[in-house]
């Protein structure tokens, strides 16, 4: 709310600055360029990526604006790249670099000329070998015809003169079932009549080819059809399809015409043939021929189209890059405003306040670089807007920026979260996945990103991939955290070792007698590092874990949230809002910890004294019934006194918390008003010039006093009853810890141990499949984003809630680096 | 060993941890209160830890009783 009280933008001095505690200051420059330098200006802008440019034309339609014209023709020199890479991977070629080809980058102009004739050339070769194609497959076509009709004749004849030898024994005589051809080979007047056409007909059509030739030429035709054993290419489409060869024979010129609009329909591509042998076989030899001929040149084209790629994907990347570099500077001059009487343009943005030198240094190089008379001017505007958070991340420390930032990106300058999530997270992580088995599991996962990350960086991984070696320096600290508690809790793969020393406890008596019913005495001084090992498996394992855990959560979430409290103190001093210190920072901490802060203390004498005080009920008569004898209950003296203060203490923080605030802001609103009151009788200069101030200021801030105090009234309930529901949130650290305990442990006995049993290799070897299995699929995978996803939100929540505003934008500058890759 | 003497090893820990830091890797003030911080806020999470989990074990008010056939 921008009525938080006094707001400066030059911080205060309440501790020395650090790395990414505070997003980088900001300034609004404007940079005016002449018009023949802005091209190569906004380009090394481009490479330096420091400066957020402002959209001085949003009214425009992208039509009407400047450098429309400039975007078209990149467009058409992408969509040619586009083209080009289409071909390249039809014909199986990937782009690579060749080392030693040392074009420099081209102009922009030359670029479009050379990618132009560049296409021609291509859509020239490609029409040209598709054309040949056609060709070269019509003539496969002809000579399967040649061949098949070639046999048709053949038998034909064959059994017409074997045919006509038997008619020559029985009758004189013609009868009907002499066949045609043979009487045509005799008759020749007989021969004007019947014609025949030969072809190839797709398979699947044939029988109905045949159904209505029979019907259109009323029967009178004749058709033979053999089938052809391989795949045909068909000419047109180039798929491959079965067809058969067929002939057709018919009288007259009316069904001549019939079949050839029929052979039409069906696609049937119709070929001449001669009845002659010899011309027939002089045919076959002609068509081979010239289909050797064909596939020569064919090939030799299809090797000059293979070259002219070739020589693309040299340069393709190279290319790419431009063209693409060239749309993004383009779009970025559409943003400034033209001024056509200076002929310059006149950019506005943000940028670092450390960058300015960098900044200027480029200008200057782009004015000497496009031989242009005149500098660029570099000024800085003074604005009341909120400028863009920027925090400078290195790879290790960009993957927790990200996690805080998905959350929401800090207002400017805020304190950061993300200094303590660096550590906080990896160790609330590990607090819930304690094992140091899975530990070094983990490890070994992520070392294996981390080594290797230089040449993973440059490859495409997968999506989920891509998620892991994003993180994987946190998953890093996640797997270095988990080796830590792994053996703090003492479990490798829920079995404990006694490495730090021997156990605390032993057996009462020699003969252990009553270690099952009485238990274990405690021996010697308490096991060094962590749980004693002697717990594990024993009856009481879980009482005892259940307590420690629940009083581990509840301590460490006490000492986070007090963290988050102290941040908001951090805050307030730095934007010297002494209104958000005394009435809501000291208030919030005086009830958080005069409740929880006590609760935390309570648990801590209780194990230094090891009484048998019960502090649900200790806690919860605090409230009921506070003046009543402690007894049994009592941990130190003066207990009952203390409690009194603390509960009166914690009862006068929530009005403090409530009310002074926005009365305080009323007052300061007032005080402005007034004194604007008071300025309008005078009319001295220094006094108009006050007024203007104050009336701009509070043209932006009106003052609704409800919708402040209601602002407060929400404010103070979340604070009250989240400090209830924060703490007892932290005990998901308790729940998940026990979860992977108790899952572990089961895969440990239930499977390996039960295998082990058998006393069978074959069934020990299956156990341990099953083991490894569910271990990693349940305990590696599953947990890991359990795990991760809950200490996710007890920092989202339970730690941001107490400081955290997050409503800012995060910087975005121009940036040829951030450019997406449109094509993938 | 006991909890001041353990504590003392944190602290000491600590310190080495911080002075290698630095060793290693001064970039500017700035950075360097960064590093500061983490180092800092690193132990004081392993002591809190160990620390409470010691504390627990110090007088405690039940004892292992094992299992039959143990």
């Amino acid at each position: 709310m921008s009525s938080d009280g006094n707001r400066s933008d030059a911080g205060g001095w309440c501790c020395p600055p650090m790395d990414l505690m505070r997003s980088e200051p900001m300034q609004l420059v404007q940079v005016i360029i002449p018009v023949e330098s802005s091209r190569v200006a906004v380009s090394y802008l481009g490479d330096l990526g420091l400066l957020q440019f402002k959209d001085l034309n949003k009214d425009k339609t992208p039509f009407q604006r400047t450098y429309a014209n400039q975007i078209k023709r990149c467009g058409e020199m992408a969509r040619r790249l586009r083209f080009f890479k289409d071909q390249m991977a039809k014909a199986g070629i990937s782009s690579s670099t060749l080392p030693d080809v040392v074009e420099t980058p081209s102009d922009f102009d030359d670029l479009e000329v050379k990618l132009g004739e560049l296409e021609a050339e291509l859509t020239e070769i490609n029409a040209n070998n598709e054309k040949l194609q056609i060709t070269y497959n019509e003539l496969l076509e002809y000579i399967l015809v040649l061949r098949k009709a070639g046999e048709f004749f053949f038998t034909a004849q064959n059994s017409a003169v074997t045919h006509q030898k038997i008619e020559e024994h029985r009758t004189a005589d013609g009868s009907i079932e002499t066949p045609l051809l043979a009487q045509d080979m005799l008759n020749d007047s007989k021969q004007i009549n019947l014609g025949f056409v030969s072809g190839l007909v797709p398979k699947g059509k044939s029988i109905a080819f045949e159904r209505i030739l029979f019907r259109a030429t009323r029967g009178n035709m004749f058709l033979k059809q053999s089938s052809i054993e391989d795949l045909v290419t068909n000419p047109v489409s180039g798929e491959k399809v079965a067809k058969n060869v067929f002939v057709v024979f018919y009288s007259g010129e009316r069904a001549k015409a019939k079949i050839l609009k029929i052979c039409e329909v069906f696609g049937a591509n119709l070929y001449p043939f001669t009845e002659d042998l010899e011309k027939q076989k002089k045919m076959s030899e002609e068509i081979s021929g010239k289909i050797k001929e064909l596939k020569i040149t064919i090939d030799l084209g299809l090797a000059r189209r293979d070259k002219l790629l070739k020589n693309i994907s040299y340069q393709f990347e190279q290319w790419n890059n431009l063209a693409r570099k060239e749309k993004a500077v383009y779009h970025t001059l559409n943003m400034f405003s033209y001024d056509v009487t200076k002929k310059c343009l006149v950019a506005e943005g943000w940028s670092p306040i450390f960058a300015s030198a960098q900044i200027k240094n480029v200008l200057l190089k782009a004015k000497v670089d496009s031989n242009s008379q005149i500098g660029s001017i570099f000024q800085v505007l003074t604005t009341k807007e909120s400028p863009p958070t920027y925090f400078q991340t290195n790879k290790f420390t960009t993957a927790f920026q990200d996690i805080v930032d998905a959350y929401g990106v800090a207002k400017y300058q805020e304190a950061n979260p993300g200094v303590y999530t660096i550590i906080t997270f990896p160790f609330l992580f590990a607090v819930m996945f304690g094992d140091w088995g899975h530990g070094i599991c983990l490890l070994i996962a992520t070392l294996y990103f981390v080594l290797k990350e230089n040449k993973l960086s440059t490859q495409k991984l997968g999506d989920i991939t891509e998620m892991i070696f994003g993180g994987r320096y946190v998953i890093l600290m996640m797997a270095l955290s988990s080796i830590y508690t792994g053996f703090i809790y003492n479990e490798f793969f829920s079995v404990p070792f006694e490495i730090f020393g021997k156990s605390a406890y032993a057996c009462a008596d020699v003969s252990c007698s009553d270690a099952t019913t009485q238990g274990l005495v405690k021996v010697r001084p308490t096991y060094p590092f962590g749980v004693d090992p002697e717990w594990h498996g024993s009856r009481t394992e879980l009482p005892f874990l259940n307590s420690l855990k629940m009083k581990l959560s509840i301590l460490l979430g006490v000492a986070q949230m007090n963290l988050g409290i102290m941040m908001s103190y951090f805050n307030g001093s730095f934007f010297k809002n002494s209104l958000n210190i005394w009435y809501q920072f000291v208030p919030q901490m005086i009830f958080l910890n005069s409740l929880f802060g006590y609760l935390s203390l309570l648990i801590i004498m209780k194990w230094c004294t090891g009484s048998k005080a019960d502090l649900y009920h200790i806690m919860i008569y605090m409230f009921l019934s506070p003046t009543d004898d402690l007894d049994e209950n009592q941990l130190f003296n003066g207990q009952k006194s203390l409690q009194l203060v603390l509960l009166s203490l914690a009862l006068i923080s929530v009005p403090w918390m409530l009310f002074p605030k926005p009365l305080l802001l009323k007052k300061q609103h007032e005080e402005r008003h007034q004194g604007q009151a008071y300025a309008m009788l005078q009319t001295t200069d220094s006094n108009t010039i006050q007024i203007e101030q104050d009336q701009t200021f509070n043209d932006h801030e009106e003052f609704e006093f409800s919708e402040i105090f209601v602002h407060q009234l929400i404010h103070t309930i979340e604070f009250v009853l989240g400090a209830v529901s924060n703490t007892a949130s932290y005990l998901r650290l308790w729940a998940l810890s026990l979860a992977h305990s108790e899952l572990s442990s089961v895969f440990y006995e239930k499977v390996l141990i039960l295998a082990w049993g058998y006393n069978n290799y074959a069934i020990l070897a299956i156990g341990f499949i099953v083991f490894l299995c569910a271990t990693i699929g349940v305990l590696l995978v599953m947990e890991t984003l359990s795990a991760f996803l809950h200490a996710l939100r007890l920092h989202w929540v339970e730690f941001q809630n107490k400081f955290y505003e997050g409503d800012g934008y995060k910087f975005a500058p121009f940036s040829f680096v951030s450019i997406p890759n449109e094509e993938d | 060993m006991g909890f001041f003497v353990t504590s003392l090893i944190f602290l000491l820990v600590g310190v080495i941890a911080a002075i290698f830091v630095r060793l290693c890797c001064n970039r500017g003030p700035s950075t360097n209160l960064l590093h500061l911080t983490l180092v800092i806020t690193a132990i004081i999470c392993c002591w809190m830890m160990w620390a409470i989990v010691y504390l627990a074990q110090l007088k405690p008010l039940i004892v292992p009783i094992l299992n039959e056939g143990d």
